[in-house]
């Protein structure tokens, strides 16, 4: 335990000293969601139709910003390795007295520590100035969508950071699944109204699971069947990610 | 289990240890060949050898960042791959060039670097306060690791060593970048420490260093041990190089090439004055002065071992010879 704290206390310290940082990590989403959302909200004044309902676009945005903020902490953390790699304190952290599980767990718990702190700011905002209709009772599901999303993006974009060796290479890499991903997913605009090819791939993509798993946690709009599938699959790509981060984070440095 | 007595008084002991890199595309290159050797609790032990003999794969393998191929390797007694856990609990590693938290303080890299090792609180503190004075970083103290210089770094990283109690440290090439100063702070920090009953392993580049410092020396050549021992007993087994100083009332070049002709490995003159270091016949190389001596006075002569550096030429050069 105590080496998981460790861990979790240098992630914060390294956190704490950059003004920069913390705003990005705390009130990112929420300034997409300020600026982004309420300026679409008001370009599309008749609002979204999805699932049989129809939403201001704020509304339908907020599980997208939450999703957001889930990847974009992944995003950090995993480029993190990069920094950490090229300057070897990466390699002294496995020479320390814990095991590499206590060191990716440790990186984890800060990283949902943080998403969660991240969530409670924009669902806040987005309830009292937005007034965006919370389902309060699903409000455990959005939790635990939160913390399985970020631990599930931080697995499958570390095992990507691991085992890329140069950082323009992985930059590529992230520029292209980032815009990919989002842009093809439910993050920004309802899978109805997309073109056939689009939809069907945004179906097979995992931020497009999550989102929606988020989107009826939150405002509770969504297929309860579909999400359930949704989920299930959300949840064996969070598994398989990170027994493919386990075994990145082993073969990687022992050869 | 019963351990006998000579097994427990190692810090470290490897057997037939060998580690090949295989990577796609690229032919296997054999890092570590059979490498066996032990240390003692308490020594100051020298790794030495040339870029890319081993040594730091070496050091990889008992800091259990890496694999061997085959052989074992333990660490007070513990296999370094089935109990690396316990073996990290022992140990205290400065592997990497400049690895710090680049993003934090001088200060909070000293502490966070021993809350990892589970020292306490007040305890980190007192320590961080200490070393910084130790190492002459106090007026750096608030600054980030990624604002020092190379030579800054190098002594925050050192620094961190002795923020913790580990039984076993490892140092890899731990004075480089640093000015003259700052390294006799390191090695007489290091020399406190082994006095302390911690058993130090380091990798250097600078024999003069090793020699100083090290109660054991081994040194490495393609990935073999060639020779190991206290530095006497290495210097011995180079026992054929002698280093001498000779002072003549005048000197010419034809002098000069007759000096050659013994194939110094190092040939210096500053005056009248010619050091040079000679492997060869004792009788070859007296006679060549005495001939000299007979055409000018010969007004100082001196006449010692060679050096480590001599000794480390001498053992690698003929470990290339005859790598078998």
């Amino acid at each position: 335990m105590n080496m998981i704290l460790a861990v979790m206390y240098r992630e914060f310290r390294i956190r704490a000293t950059g003004f920069v940082w913390i705003f990005f990590d705390l009130v990112m989403p929420l300034v997409y969601l300020s600026l982004f959302g309420v300026g679409l909200d008001k370009a599309m004044a008749a609002g979204v139709a999805t699932e049989g309902a129809r939403l201001s676009y704020q509304t339908f945005f907020l599980a997208g910003v939450l999703s957001m903020a889930c990847f974009g902490i992944a995003i950090n953390t995993s480029y993190g390795f990069f920094v950490d790699r090229d300057n070897g304190i990466f390699y002294e952290f496995l020479t320390y007295p814990m095991t590499r599980g206590q060191f990716l767990i440790g990186k984890i718990v800060f990283n949902c520590l943080l998403a969660l702190v991240q969530s409670v700011i924009t669902i806040s905002f987005s309830v009292l100035l937005l007034e965006i209709p919370m389902q309060w009772h699903l409000t455990g599901l959005t939790l635990i969508g939160i913390i399985v999303g970020t631990a599930g993006w931080f697995f499958f974009l570390s095992m990507l950071a691991l085992r890329i060796r140069r950082s323009d290479v992985y930059n590529t890499v992230l520029n292209i699944a980032y815009f990919v991903l989002m842009f093809a997913s439910s993050m920004f605009y309802p899978l109805d109204s997309m073109p056939r090819w689009l939809h069907t791939l945004s179906l097979l993509n995992p931020l497009t699971w999550h989102t929606d798993g988020l989107r009826y946690a939150t405002i509770g709009v969504g297929n309860v069947e579909t999400i359930m599938i949704e989920a299930a699959a959300f949840g064996v790509f969070c598994l398989i990610s990170f027994w493919l981060a386990v075994r990145t984070l082993y073969n990687v440095v022992v050869k | 289990m019963i351990m006998s007595p000579s097994i427990i008084d190692l810090a470290i002991r490897t057997d037939n240890l060998k580690k090949t890199y295989r990577e796609h595309s690229k032919s296997p290159v054999q890092a570590l060949d059979g490498v066996s050797l032990s240390v003692k609790r308490g020594e100051i032990f020298g790794l030495l050898g040339r870029n890319g003999a081993g040594k730091t794969t070496l050091l990889r393998i008992l800091t259990t960042l890496i694999k061997p191929t085959s052989g074992t390797a333990s660490v007070f007694g513990l296999d370094v791959q089935q109990h690396g856990l316990e073996v990290r609990k022992q140990i205290c590693a400065v592997l990497q060039e400049n690895a710090l938290e680049l993003f934090l303080s001088v200060k909070d890299n000293l502490t966070t670097f021993a809350r990892f090792h589970s020292v306490p609180t007040e305890e980190r503190e007192k320590r961080s306060l200490r070393a910084i004075e130790q190492f002459g970083l106090g007026e750096h103290k608030n600054s980030k690791a990624m604002d020092l210089s190379g030579g800054l770094k190098r002594r925050l990283q050192v620094a961190k060593v002795f923020m913790v109690d580990k039984p076993l440290v490892f140092l890899d090439e731990a004075t480089t970048g640093m000015d003259p100063i700052n390294k006799r702070a390191v090695l007489d920090a290091i020399r406190e420490q082994a006095n302390q009953g911690r058993t130090i392993v380091l990798t250097t580049h600078i024999l003069q260093e090793a020699e100083e410092l090290c109660t054991t020396i081994a040194m490495i050549n393609t990935g073999k041990i060639v020779a190991t021992g206290d530095v006497n007993a290495i210097k011995a087994l180079g026992s054929t190089v002698y280093e001498l100083s000779l002072t003549f009332e005048m000197m010419n070049d034809d002098m000069i090439a007759q000096l050659r002709s013994l194939n110094p490995q190092r040939l210096e003159r500053k005056g009248n004055t010619i050091h040079l270091c000679v492997s060869g016949m004792e009788s070859n190389v007296l006679d060549t002065i005495s001939r000299l001596s007979k055409k000018t006075k010969l007004t100082h002569l001196e006449v010692n071992t060679g050096t480590l550096e001599d000794a480390f030429v001498e053992l690698l050069g003929k470990s290339e010879e005859n790598p078998t």
